[in-house]
């Protein structure tokens, strides 16, 4: 009779113990409260580009977003307002769970779609600090993820994570150090590393905001500490479940944007 | 070209006053941009073109804007609108060119439609075109001006149908608009009846095709996709775009009857893009190919392979193959004996982007093996602003024999300048 009641006091026991989450687990989570909150999203996103001269570019798009599955594919449509020469272009991708990402450019100037090649994911996406996969997401397992420790970071607790990349050849870094928050699980600042060991490229949400239930991050900034290159990116008018169909991210809406897209 | 340019005005005046009412009224769903843009390109061979030190001198200002309005809400309308007016030194006049003018609806969840003009494109070739028979303006292509104005713009309906896993493009065109090749006035081309490179001594003389109220010209596409490769078939029928007939009794060159069926193929491969695309000729005034007057029908095709190298350089690489059908029979029949049965052609493309994507540099090269020809485009741009850009880049052209298609271009080498300022 003594031995059942033990195991429940195991089996009650256990809970409190899972709460130690992994490295992988914390990584996971941030990925899905980061990338894929809700079932999909939309955003205006204002980009400000300023270089080590103080030259400034400015960038506006609309996202869409939409999950296939969580944690797995989803499509991105980014449909670009400023500057007035990229006007009406609109670059699409469907995120795939393995393999390369496929990606479409569509330039109005002459109704074209071009199907664009992905083997870089860590180039820079519009000029800026930010690469293509900041903007849609690293898988997290393309990295091998640690728990370094925990501590306070611009007043909130946090874990900090170092990510090695399995394969280091598709990168341009040796790793890097994710913050994320222990109560959203938002990543709040990465640092970036090269193989000299040295700080080269930083990341830090400035601003989060709690929209529709779900935190957000509204405001980052991105520094490339060798070229001097700051990128400040703000997010507004965010909503999460709009109803958006998954044929919306085909070539018919490339070619005519669809209504969610507010010019 | 008169009745074009009168046309175009026509479209340009009903636009701007409609552009007024939309401006006067509620205009929160109206966009608007353009530029305005200088142009030189110097030329650097003597010749008999019209002016043999410059092929390129005009300013240039494009607007262009849409309008959804608060009408008819389920039908999703949109008034779209561009036009350049441009002031030609070349030409020594200023005209206006209405490059898109057209209405879009949805009628139907599954269907849309764009009615007027409008620039159309479709196929997967990198500046190679199979199935993509909608008018092009070579001339500008060869001279330096940007290439969004490779593409003409057509006065058509396209009527767009989407289901789940097919879709459907229906064109209609009403008149028939050919490229506008290469003539003698602004680049020289080898001339038949002359035998040699020939300037503005050797224009064409090309009958205009028909105008009239029946649908000259139709195309049409189904697409979808399969896994992650993109299929499409397509159908045309019209009229060759450029004069490769000639008239039995005007000797004048004309535009004979066309029709083509062809695919392409796309998707990932090897970590970059590959395609393929073919296509069927029928030359249908000339079935049994024993026409000497009129261009035998053909098969074309091409495949190409796209990569993206990292650090921003990107790299494509095309090869492309068309084949006389009846060949013994045109020869027979006494078609030019330099005219090859076969034509291959290699294009290349390197793309590199640097000083935080500010600074492109371009090339692209067409070279045709056996006709030993050649056409490089080397390009480099640079944005100072995001508004302000400018873009310095040549034309070469080379061949061992007049009568090739680069080879008959090579007294029009060029270097071209352009300022640019984006509003």
């Amino acid at each position: 009779m003594r031995k059942p009641i033990l195991l429940l006091l195991l089996i009650l026991a256990t809970p409190s113990l899972s709460l130690a989450l992994t490295a992988d687990e914390i990584i996971d989570k941030s990925n899905l409260a980061y990338y894929y909150a809700a079932n999909d999203g939309k955003a205006r996103a204002k980009m400000y580009i300023k270089d080590s001269r103080g030259r400034e570019r400015y960038r506006e798009m609309t996202i869409l977003r939409k999950d296939i599955k969580d944690g797995g594919k989803q499509n991105f449509y980014i449909y670009f307002h400023e500057p007035a020469d990229v006007s009406k272009m609109v670059f699409m991708v469907w995120k795939q769970a393995e393999g390369d990402d496929d990606r479409w450019l569509y330039l109005p100037a002459i109704d074209l779609v071009k199907r664009i090649a992905t083997s870089d994911k860590r180039s820079s996406f519009a000029g800026g600090v930010f690469t293509y996969e900041d903007v849609s997401g690293r898988r997290t397992g393309d990295d091998t993820h640690t728990l370094l420790r925990d501590e306070k970071f611009a007043g909130k607790d946090a874990y900090v994570i170092k990510n090695v990349p399995k394969d280091a050849a598709l990168v341009e870094f040796d790793h890097y150090i994710s913050w994320i928050d222990k109560e959203t699980f938002l990543p709040i600042k990465g640092e970036y590393y090269n193989d000299k060991g040295k700080l080269y490229r930083t990341i830090e949400v400035e601003k989060t905001a709690v929209i529709d239930g779900y935190p957000t991050s509204i405001k980052g900034v991105g520094k490339n500490l060798d070229t001097g290159l700051t990128t400040t990116i703000e997010f507004v008018d965010v909503k999460y479940n709009v109803g958006l169909k998954e044929k919306i991210f085909q070539e018919r809406y490339l070619r005519k944007a669809p209504r969610e897209v507010e010019k | 070209m008169d009745q074009k340019r009168h046309k175009s005005i026509l479209y340009l005046s009903v636009y701007l006053t409609l552009w007024f009412i939309v401006n006067s009224g509620n205009a929160h769903a109206l966009t608007f941009h353009g530029f305005a843009e200088g142009a030189y390109g110097k030329r650097f061979e003597d010749d008999t073109t019209s002016h043999d030190d410059y092929n390129l001198m005009e300013g240039r200002i494009q607007l262009r804007g849409a309008y959804a309005p608060d009408i008819a809400d389920d039908l999703e309308p949109e008034l779209v609108f561009k036009g350049d007016l441009i002031y030609d030194r070349y030409q020594e006049l200023t005209r206006g060119n209405l490059r898109e003018g057209y209405l879009s609806l949805t009628p139907h969840d599954m269907i849309d439609l764009k009615i007027g003009r409008q620039v159309l494109t479709w196929g997967t070739g990198d500046l190679l075109f199979i199935n993509d028979l909608f008018p092009k303006d070579y001339v500008s292509f060869f001279i330096g001006r940007d290439d969004e104005y490779l593409k003409l713009p057509s006065d058509a309906l396209k009527a767009s149908i989407f289901f789940n896993r097919v879709s459907a493009d229906i064109v209609l065109l009403p008149e028939f608009e050919p490229n506008n090749s290469i003539s003698g006035k602004r680049l020289s081309y080898y001339n038949p009846s002359f035998n040699s490179i020939v300037g503005e001594e050797g224009v064409m003389a090309v009958d205009e095709p028909e105008r009239g109220s029946e649908i000259r010209e139709k195309a049409a596409r189904i697409y979808g996709t399969i896994g992650r490769t993109e299929a499409a078939l397509y159908y045309f029928d019209g009229f060759y775009k450029n004069p490769l007939g000639v008239d039995s009794v005007t000797s004048n060159a004309y535009y004979p009857e066309l029709t083509v069926l062809g695919f392409s193929l796309r998707g990932p491969l090897a970590g970059g893009i590959a395609n393929l695309e073919a296509g069927y000729y029928d030359s249908t005034e000339d079935r049994h190919g024993d026409n000497n007057r009129v261009e035998n029908s053909a098969i074309k095709a091409f495949a190409g392979f796209e990569k993206d190298l990292g650090s921003d350089l990107k790299a494509g690489i095309q090869y492309q193959y068309e084949h006389m059908l009846d060949y013994d029979e045109f020869i027979a029949a006494g078609g030019p004996a330099n005219r090859d049965e076969d034509r291959h052609q290699w294009t290349l493309r390197l793309n590199k982007l640097a000083m935080n994507q500010n600074l492109t540099l371009g090339f692209f090269a067409f070279y045709a093996p056996y006709d030993k020809d050649y056409h490089l485009r080397p390009k480099v741009s640079y944005k100072f602003t995001d508004n302000l850009s400018a873009t310095l880049g040549a034309n070469i052209f080379q061949g061992e024999k007049d009568y090739t298609f680069f080879g008959q271009l090579t007294r029009n080498d060029n270097i071209y300048f352009r300022v640019r300022y984006n509003f």
